[in-house]
């Protein structure tokens, strides 16, 4: 059996603090246990992060989250100097709730941190997901939140005035905390949803040519350029993106679609008993009803992060239904080429083929 | 990641030359792995951002009087876990917290399978190997492989010795060790023995 000093040198290696004379012992135990060169191997590459691993996007988005707080906390320092660090965040916290002395704030604030932006950007709170992962939050009004993988949702740290008003950018399910005084407002690119207080889901990822509203209870109103539909309980509406995305600048013409592209109103899609392909997500399911494959590949690749590419066209057009809720993206694929209807292969760069 | 001369050096600009662009940097050469550590105390992801951007406000405000500091990277380590272990406090009013209530899930590593041989079931033996640890040996382990620091600089982060390092990292290889051999097969252990 290997001795445990091969365990200690292994270490050792892995932290780069081996001494050079230790370097010998260990490189003669590794002749003598080839087995440990490989574990030696597995040890020296680098690893990664099983939950929350910072690409160099997220990490670049929470930089600008942290230059925000920064500068709202040297604004306010700037007003009222106080030296204690454990204190910002509770100094943040108040400042917030006095609209008259962020004003003043911001405006001090200016010549404190060079790097400034727009006053009305600091106080936005930004929530962003990634392929292959949602997560939830609960806004400033007890409203909450579900964010689908790839999405991104823009809000206050504090609602003020008459609306409460968030940004959606992909796919989100609102619990909306009920407060008739202050109407609820989600603005995505195709449209705006006004409402009271429900719970609904809305699906407007910008690569999509369709923009979905599905309501769960309550009531809203989705309002368009020139046209306000207003949803009962179990219907959903489906507005086309196309005309937004084609026109090039869709990033810029929010809410602005001509009243020519087609919506649709339908009903929810019920997979099984009780799972709505529409909010599946929330209860971390997957779940969808006869769709093609090509549009399957596209929600697996949202739900795992994973790139999934056709080999055979042809393939693009089978359709499948299913439910899906631990298992992993092979489980997945495996039971869905139990249909013997196609293969999928995993090739050395970890792009799945199917054909 | 980023080396730790680099960070070191970003830190003196900060504190000497106020340079702002060495001091986003910093926060980006660090952010992941200090919000790990911070969730892994508090059990927040959410709070532990907020807690890392405090650490660094208060760096960016008592800069002038940190040029001083021997080893920055392990002085930002020690004001994550002091303000997350305070944090937790006022949070949950816990009248005793120690390093020991940990949750190992959020300092979870694992080999990365994109980039080598290891299929997704030995994968899986490693991380349930390393879950089958005492929780400050999971710890010790992540802070050396995935953050790079030094037996000296855990050994001060967590105040214990840097022997107690060594002997509880020596530990965790053998463990993981153990979950790889399981699984090889006689074939590779040759391949690995000619090369």
């Amino acid at each position: 059996m290997m001795h445990d000093k091969i365990w200690n040198l292994l270490a050792k290696k892995m932290a780069d603090q081996l001494p050079p004379e230790e370097e010998t012992e260990l490189e003669r135990l590794l002749q003598q246990h080839p087995d440990a060169s490989y574990i030696k191997e597995v040890l020296m590459q680098p690893w990664k992060d099983k939950h929350k691993p910072f690409t160099p996007e997220e990490t670049e988005l929470a930089l600008q989250r942290h230059q925000e707080r920064l500068q709202a906390a040297m604004e306010h320092e700037e007003e009222e100097p106080e030296p204690e660090t454990g204190r910002v965040r509770r100094m943040i916290l108040r400042i917030s709730g006095v609209a008259a002395a962020l004003a003043l704030a911001f405006y001090i604030g200016y010549a404190v941190w060079p790097q400034r932006r727009v006053s009305a950007e600091a106080a936005l709170q930004q929530m962003v997901t990634r392929q292959g992962s949602r997560s939830q939050i609960k806004l400033p009004d007890g409203t909450s939140v579900w964010l689908n993988a790839g999405s991104q949702l823009d809000y206050p740290k504090q609602f003020t005035g008459q609306y409460r008003e968030v940004t959606l950018l992909g796919e989100a399910f609102f619990d909306v905390a009920q407060d008739a005084e202050h109407p609820f407002i989600v603005k995505t690119k195709t449209f705006s949803i006004r409402v009271l207080g429900t719970t609904f889901n809305v699906r407007a990822y910008p690569q999509e040519e369709n923009a979905v509203t599905s309501l769960v209870s309550g009531v809203v109103e989705v309002v368009m350029d020139k046209n306000t539909v207003r949803l009962m309980p179990n219907e959903k509406l489906s507005i086309s993106t196309l005309q937004t995305m084609s026109s090039g600048e869709a990033a810029e013409n929010a809410g602005s679609i001509s009243a020519a592209a087609p919506v649709v109103k339908s009903t929810l899609t019920e997979v099984t008993d009780s799972v709505m392909a529409e909010t599946a997500w929330v209860q971390n399911k997957l779940a969808f009803k006869k769709q093609p494959l090509e549009k399957v590949a596209v929600m697996l690749e949202q739900w795992y992060g994973a790139d999934i590419r056709f080999k055979d066209e042809a393939k693009k057009q089978l359709y499948f239904s299913g439910v899906f809720e631990e298992e992993d993206l092979s489980d997945v694929l495996r039971a869905l080429e139990l249909t013997g209807s196609f293969h999928f292969k995993k090739d050395a760069e970890g792009v799945i083929w199917i054909e | 990641m980023m080396n730790e001369e680099a960070l070191h050096q970003y830190f003196r600009q900060v504190c000497d030359d106020n340079d702002q662009d060495a001091y986003n940097e910093l926060y980006k050469g660090l952010c992941s792995r200090l919000i790990h550590f911070s969730a892994a105390i508090t059990g927040s992801w959410h709070l532990a951002e907020e807690i890392v951007s405090d650490v660094f406000i208060m760096l960016w405000r008592k800069r002038a009087q940190l040029a001083g500091v021997a080893n920055p990277v392990v002085y930002l380590y020690v004001c994550t876990r002091n303000q997350s272990v305070n944090a937790l406090r006022q949070q949950r009013r816990h009248q005793h917290m120690s390093l020991d209530h940990l949750d190992t899930e959020a300092f979870a590593i694992s080999p990365d399978t994109e980039q080598n041989m290891l299929s997704a079931e030995v994968t899986q033996k490693i991380e349930s190997a390393i879950r089958s640890l005492p929780t400050r040996c999971q710890l010790i382990f992540r802070l050396v492989k995935q953050d790079g620091l030094k037996y000296k600089e855990v050994g001060e982060l967590l105040q214990i010795s840097p022997k107690t390092v060594d002997a509880q990292l020596a530990i965790a290889v053998k463990k993981i060790a153990e979950a790889i051999r399981l699984d090889m097969t006689a074939d590779t252990a040759q391949s690995y023995l000619f090369r």
